[in-house]
């Protein structure tokens, strides 16, 4: 008897909690849009400049968050730069030439990578660059340069895990069968492994993607400013929205800003879940368009 | 030929590998060569249990060590039972489509940017918990906590189900063709196997909430002392750093910061090596 | 004889002329043909002047970016004298010995007050000195021994580097304790929002920054607004500097410039801080 309550109790106890966690996001997501929807239009991005005229960079723009998306976008494009060449080449060397005892060391420090709070990183790069200020050049300081690199810090092990795993995950079968046929390794990575891994390593890239487009701490600490207009040069400060919308929460002036943050944050959230449904997609549809399989 | 292309190939992702993983190394190093005055100045460990009193002179941080270590027990006490609850439904109890969908909705959850749950937080969960409690200002603990629990509550949630799925099918199909239902599955074959690997979960969740900035910087009231009730404000390791970035950098306030680095930096490496030891000891079990 | 005459008039209107000159410099109209960038830092206080002078400068000329951060008055001198910023802002003055080793050069262009706020549904709005002290010290927990509803009073602060919270601290509470379980708030924004939203919070903020989302509280029978800043009547005063490195010069200098001229006069006036001459 007991253990049938008991086990009552299990599925009742599973669904309420199904329902708070639902009922969380709904009430997340629905304030932020009840409160927020007022504001999504095209003078929320462009402020007072023509939409144009601000795209082809002929007119700045005030009152918009048209330099705060093009400081994320560039900010996410410089990042995945630094990361996409590294990440891949440590992934390849992990799944194909690494021995045993390199490969748990090598795990084990991009496991702590991984796990590593944010903010640490960026305290890494803010005092790298006071470093940089202060031994090499007066002109280094946080700038988008530090931050992108900074960036690439927190999503390399993304990177890297993906590659390694899809790359571990080829069958047994196909990763022979060049090698049998005289391939070099090399060939055999470049021209049969990879080509199969691919929609795995997009998929990483793309959550790194999305993990750079949503970060503030890091860049909280390494150059984002809340005024600063479009990011000119590497070595400039640059808005990006993440750090818009923590600015715009704690210090806004009046409504109106007000407003700009909810629209920020359901531009922000449009961002990330296009970029998720992307890479759910590019894993699903890779995979179909290579083996057919529905 | 080809051999010196090859050789050249395998030295560069030899030389990208140990690159990346001197990051981690650097960042250590980093955080103890600029936290060393004040460390050697004041001790160590002087450090984890003095108040912050940068007025008098002290500058301890263990009042942003508590902060931390309220904030996120209080988050895991909230996300625990939802992740598990969840991750029942996800498993078993609920019909295909649901547990399909509820998955994927999971999983798309994670994608949602921390500073979003701050700023929601501010404007409906601060006002509130102020009105329910009757006192203080809404921005405390509890706040930080609950916010913070559903923020982790997706992670944990993939995590459980990922070491349910693990799970050999043959135990599985043993318990049905003895006539287990759908929950006695659950509470008696794969609770017990997945043990470790939920345990996994819990610590990485654990070491996520800790690791976590803005929810605290924005929810918690940042105040310095050590919080004496979950209604009081405290501050967190995280938010410390990001409130005191901007100090001076000859500043033993600012060295301090680097003190904070360092505790969370070992914390990781601990919940880390934690979970890998862990997985193996459970790996070689079976 | 006469064309003595003639002379004088001549030099005396030439001379008016010449005087008037240097309120003509350091108008827009000097910017013309500038480019190049412009780091801002400093205090909170500033950023709305900072703010609107950049926009009419980057709007009349297109070629010049500006860009402004916070983080109090402690970074903006700190970050100046380091180099990572052309203009450190700051919210007090500079002391002797950070002058001397940065080699600080002070431009004073308002002055500005520092006045405790509390939530506009408030009903306490005047307080003597000593309660004002013994609230942020703690030992007055609760609004109703003022007069109010029956609530802990919330006490928010500014964070160590921030000149506001100088200012306030040596001037309105006599250097007394702030008790370490106050809220911290990074800016005079953040003070201003913070105070709007909680109806049981007290703190302190730059007079030019009040509005009608918080109420200012009179201090002694005084209350803090701008006249009584400037008129002397309101103690807690302190002006608002921009500090740079060395002399200025180039686009910084004509920056300064413009603070002192008469568009940047008006914005100073329209942001709610009383401009210095």
């Amino acid at each position: 008897m007991k253990t049938r309550i008991f086990e009552k109790f299990t599925v009742v106890f599973a669904w309420l909690a199904g329902l708070v966690l639902l009922a969380g996001v709904c009430l997340l997501l629905g304030y932020l849009f009840f409160k927020g929807h007022a504001s999504l239009n095209l003078s929320l991005i462009f402020g007072d400049t023509p939409p144009l005229r601000a795209l082809l960079l002929k007119q700045r723009v005030f009152e918009g968050l048209f330099p705060a998306v093009a400081g994320t976008f560039v900010l996410v494009v410089l990042s995945i730069a630094w990361a996409i060449p590294f990440g891949i080449a440590t992934g390849i060397y992990l799944a194909e030439y690494a021995g045993p005892r390199v490969k748990r060391a090598l795990d084990a420090l991009f496991d702590v990578l991984s796990g590593m709070p944010s903010i640490v990183i960026g305290l890494f790069g803010f005092s790298f660059a006071v470093f940089l200020h202060k031994h090499y050049s007066d002109r280094i300081g946080p700038c988008l340069l530090i931050s992108s690199i900074a960036l690439s810090f927190l999503v390399l092990p993304y990177i890297i895990r993906t590659t390694q795993a899809a790359l571990e995950g080829v069958p047994l079968n196909i990763r022979l069968t060049a090698l049998a046929l005289g391939a070099t390794r090399l060939q055999n990575i470049f021209l049969v492994l990879i080509p199969r891994s691919v929609s795995g390593i997009m998929s990483g890239i793309i959550l790194a993607i999305g993990r750079c487009a949503e970060d503030t701490a890091v860049i909280m600490l390494t150059g984002a400013v809340a005024s600063a207009g479009l990011p000119r040069s590497l070595f400039s400060q640059y808005e990006a929205l993440p750090f818009f919308i923590y600015y715009i929460s704690s210090q806004y002036a009046d409504s109106e800003e007000l407003m700009q943050g909810y629209g920020a944050s359901i531009v922000l959230l449009f961002l990330c879940a296009l970029l998720f449904v992307t890479a759910y997609g590019i894993r699903k549809g890779l995979s179909h368009f290579v083996f057919y399989r529905p | 030929m080809k051999k010196y292309g090859e050789l050249v190939a395998e030295r560069s992702f030899l030389l990208s590998a140990l690159a990346s993983s001197s990051i981690t190394v650097a960042i250590l190093a980093f955080m103890v060569f600029m936290g060393l005055p004040l460390m050697k100045q004041a001790g160590f460990y002087q450090l984890l249990v003095k108040p912050w009193a940068p007025y008098q002179g002290t500058f301890g941080i263990y009042p942003m060590i508590v902060g931390t270590g309220c904030i996120s027990l209080l988050s895991l006490v909230v996300a625990f039972p939802l992740s598990l609850g969840c991750s029942f439904l996800i498993a078993t109890i609920a019909p295909k489509p649901v547990s399909k969908g509820l998955r994927r909705l999971i999983e798309l959850m994670t994608g949602i940017p921390t500073v979003i749950y701050g700023f929601v937080g501010i404007f409906l969960l601060v006002p509130y918990i102020r009105e329910l409690f009757r006192s203080g200002s809404g921005l405390c603990v509890l706040t930080a906590a609950l916010v913070l629990g559903i923020m982790i509550t997706p992670t944990m949630t993939l995590f459980f189900c990922d070491s349910f799925d693990r799970i050999p099918r043959s135990y599985l199909t043993a318990a049905e063709a003895l006539g287990a239902s759908r929950t006695q599955k659950l509470l008696y074959v794969i609770l017990p196997c997945a043990k470790m690997g939920m345990l996994n979960g819990v610590i990485l969740a654990l070491g996520r909430a800790v690791g976590d900035t803005l929810v605290a910087l924005m929810l918690a009231g940042n105040s310095v002392r050590v919080p004496g009730s979950v209604l009081e404000p405290a501050r967190t390791l995280t938010a410390h750093i990001a409130l005191v970035i901007a100090a001076d950098y000859e500043s033993p306030e600012f060295r301090s910061i680097f003190a904070c680095g360092i505790v969370l930096y070992l914390f990781t490496m601990m919940v880390t090596f934690l979970v890998r030891y862990l997985s193996f000891a459970e790996g070689r079990r079976d | 004889m006469r064309r003595i005459f003639f002379i004088q008039p001549v030099l005396i209107v030439s001379i008016l002329l010449a005087a008037c000159l240097p309120a003509f410099s350091g108008s827009l109209d000097s910017f013309q043909g500038e480019k190049g960038e412009l780091k801002i830092s400093g205090g909170t206080a500033h950023i709305p002047v900072m703010k609107e002078a950049a926009r009419q400068i980057m709007m009349a000329n297109p070629e010049i970016q500006i860009s402004i951060a916070g983080g109090g008055s402690g970074v903006g001198i700190k970050q100046v004298g380091e180099g990572l910023v052309d203009i450190g802002n700051s919210g007090r003055k500079a002391t002797d010995e950070e002058i001397g080793r940065y080699q600080l050069k002070l431009f004073q262009w308002a002055i500005d007050g520092v006045g405790p706020v509390v939530n506009p549904e408030n009903p306490v709005k005047a307080l003597t000195k000593d309660q004002m002290k013994d609230i942020f010290a703690g030992k007055v927990s609760n609004w109703k021994t003022l007069g109010g509803e029956d609530r802990e009073i919330n006490i928010y602060t500014r964070d160590e580097a921030s000149g506001t919270r100088a200012v306030f601290w040596k001037k309105g509470l006599d250097k007394g304790p702030i008790t370490p379980s106050a809220h911290v708030v990074v800016s005079n924004g953040a003070m201003k929002s913070a105070i709007a939203q909680d109806p049981y919070g007290i703190g302190y903020v730059s007079v030019g920054h009040i509005d009608a989302s918080v109420a200012p509280v009179a201090l002694d029978g005084v209350v803090p607004t701008i006249e009584t800043v400037q008129d002397g009547a309101y103690k807690i005063a302190r002006g608002l500097y921009s500090n740079t490195r060395g002399e200025p010069v180039g686009l910084t200098k004509k920056f300064i410039d413009f603070l002192y001229s008469p568009d940047g006069k008006k914005i100073i006036e329209s942001k709610g801080f009383i401009p210095v001459r």
